[in-house]
C-alpha cells in the first residue's frame, strides 16, 4: 500500500486528531462502519457497504447553511486498520477526505482522525501552513468546548 | 496580551511533556512548579523551560509568590484554535465524543 497520504499545499488545508480508546480495534471498526451504529454517533447513514468505491450518504436535520446531506464515497477500505472515504457537502463547497485509521496499543486503540482539502479561504483565521493537532485524551477537548 | 499565533500553540502543544503539564494544571487547577516537577519526573529547570514556552504561547500564566512561582491554564489561549476548531474540529470532537460513549455500551 502507498504511503503518499502526505497532505500538500495543493490538496487544502488538514484537520487531524489524534485518540487513544479503551477499547480493541475490532470494536472500534464496527462503530466506524456498521451503519446502525454509525447513525447512533456520527450521523445517520445511507446506503454504507464496506467496499472501495461504494457512494453513501449521511442524511441529519438541515441546518442554516447546510441541507443536511454530506455525500461520500469510500476511497479506500482495509478491515480494523484503515478507512478513507470522500466527504463532500455542497451547499458549503467542502469537497474533502475523511481518514480514520486505527493502530492497536496496550489498552485498546489509538485513533486517528484527519479530514483533509479544506480550501485555504475556508479558513478565516489563519494564513498558510498545515496544522495538526493532536490531543491525547478527552481534557483539551473539554477545556476547547469551555473556551468555544 | 495578544494572542499567540496559532503554529506557536500547536508546537506548544505538539510537545508531550508541554502538553502533559497543560493537561495537568487545566485537571488539577493551579500549581507550583515544584509540585508540577515532582509529577513530571523531569528536572525542574526542564519543566521551567516547558513552562515558559507554554506561557509565551499565553496558555499558561504564572503567580509568583515568595520565593514559589504557581501556575495556571489560562483557556483563553486556546481562542485562536476555536476559529479553526468551531468551523470543522468542533464537529469531529464532539462525535468523537458520542463515539467514546457509544463504545462504553457496545458489546465486546
Amino acid at each position: 500500500m502507498s504511503v503518499e497520504d502526505r497532505t500538500t499545499p495543493s490538496q487544502g488545508e488538514t484537520l487531524a486528531f489524534e485518540f487513544d480508546l479503551q477499547h480493541a480495534p475490532e470494536k472500534v471498526w464496527r462503530a466506524l462502519t456498521d451503519p446502525e451504529l454509525l447513525a447512533e454517533w456520527l450521523l445517520p447513514c445511507v446506503g454504507f457497504r464496506p467496499e472501495t468505491g461504494a457512494a453513501f450518504t449521511f442524511k441529519t436535520q438541515p441546518y442554516p447553511g447546510w441541507d443536511g446531506t454530506v455525500n461520500c464515497r469510500v476511497l479506500e477500505i482495509d478491515p480494523h486498520r484503515k478507512l478513507r472515504y470522500a466527504w463532500v457537502v455542497g451547499d458549503m463547497a467542502i469537497d474533502t477526505v475523511v481518514t480514520f485509521t486505527l493502530e492497536p496499543t496496550a489498552t485498546g486503540t489509538r485513533l486517528s482522525l484527519e479530514q483533509s482539502g479544506f480550501k485555504p479561504e475556508q479558513k478565516p483565521n489563519f494564513g498558510g501552513a498545515r496544522y495538526g493537532w493532536k490531543m491525547m485524551g478527552g481534557k483539551l477537548v473539554e477545556l476547547l468546548a469551555k473556551a468555544g | 496580551m495578544q494572542p499567540a499565533a496559532p503554529d506557536e500553540l500547536f508546537k506548544a502543544l505538539g510537545d508531550p511533556t508541554r502538553r502533559a503539564l497543560f493537561e495537568r494544571l487545566v485537571s488539577e487547577g493551579e500549581q507550583t512548579v515544584r509540585a508540577l516537577t515532582d509529577h513530571a519526573g523531569i528536572s525542574q529547570p526542564a519543566v521551567s523551560k516547558h513552562l515558559g514556552v507554554l506561557k509565551s504561547a499565553g496558555l499558561v500564566r504564572d503567580r509568583p509568590e515568595g520565593r514559589q512561582v504557581h501556575y495556571s491554564a489560562d483557556p483563553k489561549g486556546l481562542e485562536p484554535l476555536v476559529g479553526w476548531m468551531k468551523l470543522y474540529g468542533a464537529f469531529w470532537l464532539e462525535r468523537i465524543g458520542r463515539l467514546e460513549r457509544l463504545l462504553e455500551r457496545m458489546d465486546e
